[in-house]
């Protein structure tokens, strides 16, 4: 049963994707610019989660909440330096605000790949497991220990996740500062604190990702700048900004990439994400679920 | 003509002299370094500022964010390498067709992103250039993959080579000035600065954009495909997403929407991160801090403050 296995571990990955691309969503939905370093903040996840466990000698459980707080921080630090001119009333601009935005956000990326590269070296890392546990069979489907685990905490976080902007204080005043950030601040939120929110659970959601990941992709300085394009693939299918939709599309890009590897050609596998991206923005711009029309 | 109209022109003029002021130093540069490594490095500089030039026409001018600037250099270098090698055409046919092929490629872009601006347009460009280069770094059996092609050589002689490269450049910057001086630079910059405004005053919006990409793509096309025949190996590499991250580098510190900007920022950060090296290869993460510094405090790069000197006032 290939396919069963297939769709088992298509989902998997797909969890840990919808880890990555929600936090890229709610920051395209907040500020409509594109995170070009968030695959980076997955690589500091990552390299935190194996430098704490390995060189501490801490336990994998508690370097987990240690790579999510790394991320935080790098998200709050992000927003409070670099994003805030995107919003904080810089009349006379001398780029645009969309070309600023790339601009430094690829740069952060480059920067913090390097730095890395620099810091810790430029070879893998192999990360500890979270649990000891070896391959085992699951009826058709073969999974390790570590993959299940990592999947378990993972879906528990989405689920927290939706539970805290569906019901919390602070998830309402994210979706209003979302739908309008004037408006929301009229209404009384602080639209400032609620963005520099949304890049601290954006960064601390992406770290955690890389964090669960570490174990299965042995970390390297660049290793998120697949994770990366392939969440800003899923944000564009699950309709940018659109926070339902990224974790949909995920586990819709996760499943399709587990099965074009197999049964099309794994060399491509890459690129398939890539097509799927192109795709969307020419005929389904809004994306699976999503309503705006497409910008000019 | 309007005051507006002779400012623009004005600007512009000196810009290209300025850049033709670089250029003519660029040529007297042999007579003083001899070494070949140090001259290599010092062309290699100048095929980054062709593609600089190419990409800031595109994103400085028109305001199209494009991501791919690098990937067209590869497909440019791996057009004239196929053809050396399937067909064994000479260089004088491989090298046109590779401008050829990129600048279709690129009108293909441009149509295919006609609707796209900002975050969009820019993943759609990047998502191009990664599709580029996993297909050219996959086929192995066609392009022989990560291991690169051989590339025949135009002449032996460095100095020759480097010549080559400047003559390029200069016949870039006229391209360009001849572009941009006319009403076709005006519509590129009403583009950029408000895409509906200008369809409203009758800007064929359309067949500016598809301009725009076709010349920067041929323009990327032609410096990696001279690029290709200097070196002699053509790799997957120069399509990397970190050239272009480096190009992006290049135009920001020296200066967005602007020759002369281009050129020096190309030349200013090719040769300090040659000189970095020697540092431990911190190189990048310099320039990457430098980009954000840039982008956020100073927006019109080197070429802004120094022009805004030499004039007198704001630039």
């Amino acid at each position: 049963m290939l396919a069963l296995d297939l769709l088992a571990n298509g989902l998997i990955y797909g969890c840990f994707y919808a880890l990555m691309a929600v936090g890229l969503a709610m920051i395209f939905g907040v500020l409509k610019v594109v995170n070009f370093a968030h695959g980076e903040f997955f690589m500091i996840g990552a390299y935190t989660y194996v430098l704490v466990s390995l060189k501490l000698g801490v336990s994998p459980w508690l370097a987990l909440p240690g790579a999510a707080i790394a991320g935080a921080l790098l998200g709050w630090v992000v927003e409070r330096l670099l994003m805030r001119p995107l919003y904080a009333g810089y009349a006379s601009w001398g780029f645009m605000k969309d070309e600023y935005a790339v601009v430094v956000t690829f740069g952060l990326s480059l920067l913090l790949i390097n730095l890395v590269d620099k810091t810790v070296g430029p070879y893998s890392f192999r990360g500890p497991s979270l649990v000891d546990f070896g391959r085992f069979a699951l009826g058709p489907v073969m999974l390790t220990g570590q993959k299940a685990i990592a999947a378990l905490v993972a879906v528990a976080l989405m689920v927290g996740l939706a539970l805290f902007i569906k019901r919390s204080v602070w998830g309402l005043q994210i979706q209003a500062v979302a739908q309008n950030r004037l408006g929301a601040s009229l209404a009384g939120i602080d639209a400032t604190r609620t963005t520099s929110l949304i890049f601290v659970i954006s960064g601390a959601l992406a770290a955690l990702s890389g964090a669960l990941l570490a174990p299965l992709v042995n970390p390297s300085p660049d290793i998120g700048a697949f994770p990366a394009i392939k969440s800003f693939v899923i944000v564009v299918l699950g309709g940018m900004g659109s926070i339902w939709g990224a974790m949909i599309a995920a586990l819709i890009i996760g499943v399709a990439e587990a099965f074009f590897s197999v049964y099309i050609s794994y060399d491509y596998r890459d690129a398939f994400g890539l097509i799927v991206l192109v795709a969307v923005l020419l005929f389904r711009p809004q994306g699976l679920l999503g309503e705006k029309g497409r910008e000019l | 003509m309007s005051p507006g109209g002779r400012l623009w022109s004005e600007r512009l003029r000196f810009d290209v002299r300025a850049t033709l002021v670089i250029c003519a130093a660029l040529a007297l540069v042999p007579l003083v370094v001899t070494g070949p490594y140090a001259l290599g490095i010092i062309l290699v500089s100048i095929y980054f500022a062709i593609i600089a030039l190419a990409w800031n026409l595109l994103a400085g001018y028109a305001g199209q964010f494009s991501l791919a600037p690098a990937a067209f250099a590869m497909i440019g270098a791996y057009t004239t390498a196929l053809l050396d090698h399937y067909g064994h055409v000479p260089l004088a046919i491989g090298i046109p067709a590779a401008v050829v092929s990129t600048a279709l490629l690129g009108w293909v872009l441009g149509k295919l992103v006609l609707k796209l601006s900002g975050p969009y347009l820019s993943l759609t460009t990047l998502a191009f250039a990664e599709i580029a280069r996993v297909v050219i770094g996959n086929s192995h059996e066609f392009t022989r993959g990560d291991q690169g092609m051989h590339v025949a050589t135009l002449t032996q002689s460095r100095v020759a080579y480097y010549y080559i490269f400047l003559a390029t450049l200069v016949a870039v910057v006229a391209v360009l000035y001849a572009m941009l001086r006319g009403r076709l630079g005006r519509f590129m910059t009403a583009l950029r600065d408000d895409p509906v405004g200008a369809s409203s005053r009758g800007i064929d919006v359309v067949r500016t954009k598809s301009i725009a990409f076709c010349v920067s793509c041929a323009l990327c096309g032609l410096a990696g495909s001279l690029y290709g025949t200097f070196s002699q190996l053509v790799s997957p590499e120069l399509g990397l997403l970190q050239q272009t991250g480096l190009v992006l580098a290049m135009v920001v510190i020296g200066g967005m929407s602007s020759l002369t900007g281009a050129v020096a920022g190309a030349i200013l950060v090719y040769l300090s991160s040659e000189w970095m090296r020697g540092f431990g290869n911190v190189q990048i993460i310099v320039f990457a801090l430098l980009v954000i510094v840039f982008a956020r405090y100073l927006p019109g790069g080197l070429w802004g403050l120094v022009a805004g000197r030499l004039r007198g006032g704001p630039r």
